[in-house]
């Protein structure tokens, strides 16, 4: 059941990411990337990682996506502008893309690792995370917030109207 | 550990099954005398003039642009309230540390103005829209 | 971590925490200014970075450490660059306050964004840790896009912000997905203990080298090498022009920071401070970058010839002088990462200096095209002279530093041996190539016919202080024993 599960979210991502991509309407593109983030959120539930889970559906759901969606309502003359997207070059990108991607997918099943055997027992991650957020990361949690305030004030200004 | 969420999904599920459970209930039992008329986009009774596509005011994205950055603070105290107990005093201190940094932005972002929805008087408008001040002060 | 570490750590972190405390106290200080007077921040910004360097200079003779559970070291590496960074960013700031492109508008913010950026560039140089690493260098990328497009009324500016940041969001996730594979070869995120994992040999050759070509579009990013520069020429010149000057010259540095130490530390045979040091068996990475380096510079100095904006010109010839730099990190031992820091020292004063007089000139005669400049040597002969010392240094000819720092560059990867002579024959091709615009900049300033009729503006005192400055030391800094040499000698030592 829970392979089943696994391989339908995985379609999901799989499949709203190409129409984020492909899409011609950017308004269509936002809204199916609404899905991808949260199959992506699935997929990490599938990784034991619950609180990352809960995070990726508040942050980019919640707040990610809103702002998209605002930056193309919030588009100057959105009437008269073409809200299409288009691709150029597909078929050097095709070749470009798969080479890598074969070079990737033949690299990592070659590839033994370390970590993959260790099944975890499930247990809530949240505790790890807040013991390691306030131990070995500390210092890294506090820069953290010095970069969302740079973000904030750098974005209130830019955002402002007045120069 | 994943199934239990299992729930969560089947909450998914069903409310997805239910929106579309009354969709087929209405094309079933609902009468159909469809006219050009009922295809057309309802306005408040009124003919629709215009596209729906306007633009935003810029505002919704400052807000918007705030309301993420404090939503991120919001995810990073979730797993202090969890350890709180557990590793004491100082990660109160820590987390203080954290947010009185973040409350500088707050200061900051509202000192400015940011928050405001309607800017009633200018506090720095002397660029390119300054001759728009009044229009700006007058609708919403 | 427990109290006493945590303490302890308190201890080696005052610069940054002196730098947090300024950010804050500019900011508060910005709320009670209007526009005209908020370029006052900016004198907080400088005061700041005076007192951190002040700070800097106490941690002096700190055995290298690490702190805050080995995500930031304290080493006479990192110390180094934070220097480089702090002036850098006090002289920015300084002309910032003069150029006219930065006149009625609020530039309270400005400032502290650029204090902010200061404090991710000291955070990236110490970086010990795959995640602190990341952090700290969205910090720098994200400041630098939103001061890239700080002239928001300027579409150029907003051009470039938006360049920046489609290619910075590439090759950061890029670079992220190296170090995720990374840590799932080796189940560790601190650097030191990756290459203990490596050094084992359970990894593949080609798998290192996908990762190590994965990591590199992120640092080559902040570096600007070829094949990830091209951001460059529109993002330098679009943003305001100390803005530029800034970008070309501090997070480039602090880019070539995290590079060495990420490729001297994890992927190594050894400790790096001890001189046997030897690259990690089964990846040939110093061949990698020699072959970065070659098309780095010569792609730059190629595209620089056909430049007839300054800043363009300019942000090709930082391309190829990061090719130059990169020569440095093939060798990769103590002798080549001790030129590397003299030429990021000697690279900083000249490059500031010649965005310097581009924003002077700017200021006075409006123009950024190297025709303009004509007949300029003779109508301002202190910046005239002044513009000269710094192409004949980023040209790299005596009697200036850029000549020595190129020659510390080319002796240590001779001295490496047979392996990249060719690499170092390519580099003095290239110098011979850009001799060539770098000198037709001066040829217009004092062969060309003077096209500008009106009189000179008088160049503001403090222009010509700050001109002296950045000119005295490439001029003798070199001489008297060469100091800044005995220190970039002394400071290649890491954490380890």
């Amino acid at each position: 059941m829970g392979e089943v599960i696994f391989w339908v979210i995985w379609a999901l991502v799989a499949v709203s990411a190409m129409v984020v991509a492909f899409s011609k309407n950017l308004v269509y593109s936002v809204f199916s990337l609404l899905a991808t983030f949260i199959g992506v959120a699935g997929i990490y539930i599938f990784l034991n990682a619950d609180f990352l889970a809960v995070t990726q559906i508040v942050i980019y759901v919640g707040g990610i996506l809103v702002l998209l969606v605002f930056g193309i309502m919030l588009t100057n003359r959105i009437v008269v502008a073409k809200i299409t997207q288009s691709s150029l070059q597909r078929t050097t990108g095709l070749v470009v893309v798969g080479a890598i991607f074969l070079v990737l997918v033949l690299t990592l099943l070659n590839q033994t690792w370390p970590l993959a055997t260790s099944a975890a027992e499930f247990d809530s991650t949240v505790n790890n995370i807040g013991e390691l957020l306030f131990g070995d990361y500390l210092i890294l949690f506090e820069v953290a917030s010095v970069l969302l305030l740079g973000a904030l004030i750098g974005a209130a200004t830019l955002a402002r109207k007045e120069l | 550990m994943h199934e239990h969420y299992g729930v969560v999904l089947a909450f998914g599920i069903l409310g997805f099954i239910l929106m579309y459970v009354a969709f087929i209930l209405q094309k079933l039992i609902g009468p159909k005398n469809s006219s050009e008329l009922k295809l057309d986009t309802y306005e408040c009774g009124e003919p629709t003039e215009g596209s729906s596509w306007v633009q935003f005011n810029i505002r919704f994205y400052v807000i918007a642009l705030i309301f993420i950055v404090f939503d991120v603070e919001v995810v990073f105290l979730f797993p202090w309230a969890v350890v709180f107990k557990d590793m004491g005093f100082v990660t109160f201190i820590e987390v203080f540390v954290f947010l009185a940094i973040l409350v500088v932005g707050l200061a900051y972002v509202w000192a400015k103005g940011d928050l405001e929805w309607v800017k009633m008087k200018l506090k720095y408008g002397t660029g390119r829209y300054a001759a728009t001040r009044l229009h700006e002060s007058e609708s919403p | 971590m427990d109290l006493t570490q945590l303490a302890l750590s308190l201890k080696y972190f005052i610069p940054e925490m002196v730098l947090t405390g300024f950010i804050v106290v500019a900011i508060l200080y910005d709320l009670f200014l209007k526009p005209e007077t908020s370029h006052r921040v900016g004198f907080v910004a400088i005061a700041g970075l005076v007192v951190t360097l002040g700070m800097l200079y106490q941690q002096q003779g700190i055995p290298a450490t690490g702190i805050f559970a080995n995500m930031f070291a304290l080493d006479g590496f990192a110390t180094f660059f934070k220097w480089v960074v702090a002036i850098g960013a006090a002289l920015a700031i300084w002309m910032s306050l003069d150029t006219k492109e930065l006149e009625n508008r609020r530039v309270g913010e400005y400032h502290i964004l650029i204090l902010i950026l200061v404090l991710g560039m000291f955070l990236l140089v110490s970086a010990t840790h795959i995640i602190s690493i990341y952090l700290s260098l969205e910090m720098v990328s994200i400041m630098s896009y939103l001061l890239a497009g700080y002239l928001k009324e300027n579409s150029r500016s907003n051009e470039a912000s938006v360049k920046y940041v489609i290619y910075g969001a590439f090759s950061s996730g890029i670079m992220l997905y190296g170090l995720s594979l990374l840590y799932g070869l080796t189940g560790t995120g601190y650097i030191s203990e990756i290459q203990a994992q490596l050094v084992l040999g359970q990894v593949s050759p080609v798998m290192l080298v996908l990762v190590t070509v994965l990591l590199l579009a992120g640092f080559g990013y902040k570096i600007s090498a070829v094949p990830f520069h091209f951001w460059t020429p529109d993002v330098y010149e679009g943003a305001p022009t100390p803005i530029t000057a800034f970008l070309s010259v501090a997070p480039k540095a602090a880019g070539f920071a995290v590079l060495i130490r990420f490729f001297n530390v994890a992927l190594s045979q050894g400790d790096p401070n001890t001189p046997s040091w030897l690259a990690l068996p089964g990846l040939d990475w110093p061949m990698i970058i020699a072959v970065l380096s070659a098309i780095t510079m010569t792609v730059g100095n190629v595209l620089a010839i056909q430049q007839n904006n300054i800043k363009r010109l300019l942000a090709y010839s930082s391309i190829a002088h990061a090719g130059y730099m990169l020569m440095g990190v093939v060798v990769a031992d103590q002798t080549g990462i001790a030129a590397i820091l003299y030429y990021a020292g000697v690279y900083m004063l000249m490059n500031l200096g010649a965005f310097f007089v581009a924003i002077q000139i700017k200021n006075i005669y409006n123009t950024e095209t190297i025709a303009d400049y004509a007949g300029l040597g003779f109508k301002a002969p202190w910046i005239g002279i002044a513009m000269a010392v710094f192409l004949f240094a980023l040209t790299g000819l005596p009697p200036t530093a850029g000549f020595v720092a190129k020659f510390y560059l080319f002796r240590a990867l001779v001295q490496f041996g047979d392996g990249f002579l060719w690499l170092a024959m390519f580099g003095l091709l290239n110098g011979v190539v850009s001799l060539f615009y770098y000198m037709r900049i001066l040829k217009a300033m004092y062969f060309d016919k003077m096209e500008i009729p009106e009189k000179l503006t008088a160049v503001p005192l403090h222009f010509n202080v700050l001109m002296f400055i950045l000119v005295v030391p490439l001029l003798v800094g070199w001489m008297f024993g060469d100091p800044l040499s005995i220190w970039a000698a002394e400071a290649v030592q890491f954490f380890f």
